[in-house]
């Protein structure tokens, strides 16, 4: 029998349908920009457009400062992009660090995920996990297609897969 | 700019120091940079204590820690920070307390004690000095950032794993003849290549150190630089320049464009060339980091620094030797201190007094010190009369 995350992560349905910050970063719950997790719950990636210049951010940001101005309109932009780089890595920080396993004489095998950055809209980079793809069959300008992706432990993320 | 020379050089030895705290590493560069001067401390006018990490500290104001042990009080000190930058800002900062007039005589101080915490946390840490909201939480470390430049400069100039090795190789060398280096062992190109991988395709031996170490420089104004010393060396160019705090949001990922403005600025302000630089320590803390300061600095046509390493040029006796003190690969790489230790080195080498490691007649030396994922650099010039 499996178990739905919510029973575990209470939190996550806590406060109606509306996502914490703290679903898709690590460490930051409060921002201007909340309604980005929203959006990517739901398969949209959105930047935000300043009204004045048009400059266009994404990540989303509250302010824009090349005109030292905060109101800005909220756009949806494509998903997919060419890969620009990539890595995979190897040895983690402390978040992700593989714990030694409570089983005696038992060891775990990690093999991690690869990690890149697509460009999509010419300039905006979107950054995500290549969980499909093998390292060493990455290229870069290959293209790519970012989506949100709910982890078991139900926090948000972005996953970058081949079309 | 009214001139400044450096009249004291004093390096602590660099490595997994659990035998002393924080403001006793710092003591002992300090102690080694007064006798190197030949003054007492108290003709020292202020103080600049360069330490990128609380985190690391394991506290607020860890300066005051140091400021406290070397008995500065009541004269001022001023702490700064651009994490592995900080070494060489806190240079430039001591330099415009001179240039303003404000002091004659400043301590320039870069300590950090990184291995306090464990490794896994130490990655942490220098992974969110990228960006903490929108990478880290794609588990970021900084050999992943700098894996990501490698890979894009591989893709674009067919640079290869065998030139990054190359370079540590090199390091790993000039590391073995320098007494404050934390690995004073040579390598060869197989043991490099066959190192196990940290970040696709970075391996073990492509990574600078995690490292506790301090260093510590006295500077002045021209009279005094006069007074103090016999071998002024006087810093002709300071560059300072920042680009934005995420690795996608650069508009290259082939090249530093922060080290590029900086080096600009710092080649205008001394008036000399890539050319005319006799002997360079530059921001190792990866191999690729390495052949991307090649480029930035004008040593080589952009996409030509993985063949500059594999034509030795970047050895004593090649065109522009590099990071003949080992570099952050071999003799470490105490974040606060790197910077300090690099104009350390380039005083040693202007001054002649670099052992088997000089490089002839070197009389211009240049700094390239990189903060974040080259989020800030400075850039420094030496030259001696």
């Amino acid at each position: 029998m499996s178990v739905e995350p919510d029973r575990w992560w209470p939190f996550i349905s806590s406060g109606g349908n509306r996502m914490d910050f703290k679903n898709f970063s690590l460490n930051i719950a409060q921002t201007k920009v909340n309604r980005f997790v929203d959006e990517l719950a739901a398969g949209k990636f959105m930047a935000t457009v300043c009204k004045k210049c048009g400059k266009k951010y994404y990540p989303p940001l509250a302010d824009c400062s090349n005109c030292m101005q905060s109101d800005m309109e909220w756009k949806q932009i494509s998903s997919e992009g060419k890969l620009v780089t990539f890595t995979k890595i190897h040895v983690p920080p402390e978040h992700f660090a593989v714990r030694q396993p409570l089983m005696p004489f038992s060891s775990i095998q990690f093999e991690p995920c690869p990690i890149g950055i697509i460009a999509v809209e010419g300039e905006l980079k979107i950054m995500g996990w290549i969980p499909k793809v093998d390292v060493k069959k990455i290229k870069v300008g290959m293209k790519l297609k970012a989506s949100p992706f709910t982890l078991p432990d139900g926090k948000l993320t972005i996953v970058l897969e081949p079309m | 700019m009214k001139k400044v020379a450096v009249v004291g050089i004093g390096h602590g030895k660099f490595g997994v120091r659990s035998d002393a705290s924080l403001r006793e590493l710092a003591f002992e560069a300090v102690k080694a940079c007064v006798d190197d001067a030949g003054i007492p401390l108290k003709e020292v006018d202020s103080m600049v204590t360069g330490i990128a990490g609380d985190e690391f500290a394991l506290g607020l104001q860890p300066s005051a820690q140091v400021h406290d042990y070397i008995g500065f009080h009541p004269k001022p000190n001023f702490r700064v920070e651009g994490a592995c930058a900080t070494g060489s800002i806190a240079l430039r900062t001591g330099i415009m307390n001179v240039a303003s007039g404000l002091a004659d005589v400043v301590l320039v101080v870069g300590v950090e004690k990184m291995t306090e915490v464990p490794t896994s946390t130490a990655t942490e840490i220098m992974g969110k000095a990228g960006d903490s909201i929108w990478e880290y939480p794609f588990g970021t470390t900084f050999p992943g950032y700098y894996a990501m430049i490698a890979n894009a400069h591989m893709a674009e100039y067919g640079t290869t794993e065998e030139q990054l090795a190359m370079v540590s190789v090199k390091n790993h060398y000039y590391g073995s003849l320098n007494p404050y280096a934390q690995m004073q062992k040579a390598i060869d190109l197989q043991k490099a290549l066959s190192s196990f991988t940290v970040a696709y395709p970075l391996k073990l031996y492509d990574c600078s150190l995690i490292t506790d170490g301090a260093a510590a420089v006295i500077i002045a104004s021209e009279e005094k630089a006069k007074a103090i010393s016999k071998k002024p060396v006087w810093i002709v160019g300071s560059g300072l320049a920042t680009d934005t705090l995420r690795l996608g949001d650069r508009r290259s990922l082939t090249s530093i464009l922060a080290a590029r403005e900086a080096a600009r600025i710092a080649y205008k302000m001394a008036g000399v060339g890539p050319s005319d630089i006799d002997v360079a320590t530059v921001h190792d803390c990866f191999t690729i980091a390495e052949i991307v300061a090649y480029e930035d600095l004008g040593f080589c046509e952009k996409g030509e620094g993985g063949k500059l390493i594999a034509a030795k040029e970047t050895y004593v006796g090649g065109r522009i030797p590099v990071n003949v003190d080992g570099g952050l690969k071999s003799k470490g790489h105490p974040i606060g201190a790197t910077g300090v230790s690099m104009a350390i080195e380039i005083t040693k080498q202007l001054r002649g007094e670099a052992g088997e490691r000089q490089v002839k007649n070197a009389e211009i030396g240049l700094a390239h010190n990189v903060g974040g994922t080259g989020q800030v650099v400075a850039v420094h010039i030496f030259r001696r009369e």
